[in-house]
């Protein structure tokens, strides 16, 4: 360059800027690559959603009655299925970068108005499948958006930790259905919830009227949700000297699950905030995480959550899990 | 003819919802033991066998059924998703028995 003209010069220079704006510009794109979570990296967000009507039958799935883009039917099983569908992608792509369940932009699929007086809503490994419910105890299973949070959730445990759906890995797979499902809850309400004022009630408004109780499940305060003479009395306990063995509910699955409930809402309340923001994070990298097993315990999960929390917020994200869980009678070492 | 039922599985544990149901078809009215014989020999229920548990599911229904006729007794824990039409025409038809109230 000593011996070009001043013209010369000034492009070289131009060129030596622009060279190095593009490696700047390029290792930004690979750090940031490399600190997004895998699903961030199969591209854009692909929200496709689809609900079917089986009529009253048990035939799976029915007819198509609403696709991605199309407006609300007027029948509310079906847009309440829709939104709920979309609420739960929203969560996981806005605050987890997760595309859909699958984390590759699986379509999102729900069969509403299944079977006769139909009490229940189920993941069959690939759909969700909502019952209009008796009304007599029930009212129709799309009514609460945590429910639908729930069984989507089943579906990106599937993809992810594979939690065996027995015994405690079993309801840890419960926990994180009703963890997520309660977040999706929080994230959709306007204006949005945080921990503190959060009810953490799971089926909120599924009980007709006359039943006595409030939810099927209270993540908060375990075993509370209701106590009626035909249901009979919320069995989840709170803290382990409460566990529960017995071999009905595939080994406790939706009973003991109280216990993982209680500890994560209390990380969430203790922390402040939204609940997605710090104890969302943290139980997500959990699930997603390989040193979690498909067969894992109580206790293999929380030696995992206090991990994350410890690479994610420090020590005092590290104290504040390893606290949550010694409330419930998990003692991390 | 004999018959216990008990639904297990769902979305959440509702212990009084998960509470045998006993039926004994002398007790029943003519017209409800002839349809309830004739849906346990259509569904060759002593034939059958336990479900396999789905993959990847969650939340699904269970049912566990013992029959006893006579000299035969056979129970089997059947998955509503995984089950036969024959199976669940009687499912369906003891849920409504259920429903209606106890009968033991």
């Amino acid at each position: 360059m000593k011996n070009g003209s001043d013209a010369q010069r000034a492009m070289a220079e131009q060129t030596l800027r622009r060279a190095a704006a593009m490696r700047t510009a390029r290792a930004a794109v690979q750090a940031e690559q490399r600190a997004a979570p895998p699903a961030a990296a199969m591209g854009a967000p692909h929200k496709q959603r689809a609900v079917f009507d089986a009529s009253h039958t048990e035939n799976i799935p029915g007819a198509r009655v609403r696709a991605e883009g199309q407006g609300p039917t007027g029948d509310a099983a079906v847009d309440e299925a829709y939104d709920g569908l979309g609420a739960t992608f929203d969560l996981y792509w806005d605050t987890c970068r997760r595309n859909s369940v699958d984390g590759a932009g699986m379509e999102l699929d729900a069969t509403v108005h299944y079977g006769t007086d139909y009490d229940n809503a189920y993941w069959n490994g690939e759909r969700m499948i909502f019952g209009d419910g008796d009304g007599r105890l029930f009212n129709r299973f799309t009514i609460a958006v945590d429910v639908i949070g729930h069984e989507l959730t089943h579906g990106v445990t599937g993809h992810t930790a594979n939690l065996d759906y027995n015994g405690q890995s079993g309801a840890l797979n419960e926990s994180v259905s009703d963890v997520f499902g309660s977040m999706v809850k929080q994230y959709a309400a306007t204006p949005r919830q945080d921990a503190v004022h959060a009810d953490w009630l799971i089926g909120a408004g599924l009980l007709r009227p006359g039943v006595k109780g409030v939810a099927l499940r209270s993540m908060k305060a375990p075993g509370t949700a209701y106590d009626d003479p035909v249901l009979g009395k919320d069995p989840q306990p709170a803290h382990m000297k409460d566990y529960v063995t017995t071999t009905s509910d595939d080994g406790g699955v939706h009973i003991n699950s109280g216990i993982p409930n209680k500890a994560f809402t209390n990380l969430a309340i203790s922390l402040g905030g939204y609940s997605w923001e710090k104890a969302g994070q943290i139980w997500y990298r959990t699930l997603t995480d390989t040193r979690l097993a498909a067969a894992s315990q109580f206790m293999d999960f929380a030696r995992v959550t206090v991990l994350n929390a410890l690479q994610l917020y420090g020590n005092e994200g590290k104290r504040s899990v390893t606290e949550a869980w010694s409330q419930v009678g998990i003692n991390v070492p | 003819m004999r018959i216990q039922f008990e639904t297990l599985g769902g979305f959440a544990y509702f212990p009084g919802l998960h509470r045998p149901l006993r039926i004994d078809t002398e007790q029943l009215t003519t017209l409800q033991a002839g349809e309830i014989e004739s849906m346990v020999r259509a569904s060759h229920f002593f034939d059958q066998s336990d479900s396999i548990r789905p993959v990847g599911a969650a939340d699904y229904r269970s049912y566990r059924i013992t029959v006893e006729d006579g000299e035969k007794s056979h129970t089997v824990k059947v998955v509503e998703s995984a089950a036969d039409r024959s199976l669940l025409a009687l499912l369906a038809y003891l849920r409504a028995l259920g429903a209606e109230g106890p009968t033991q």
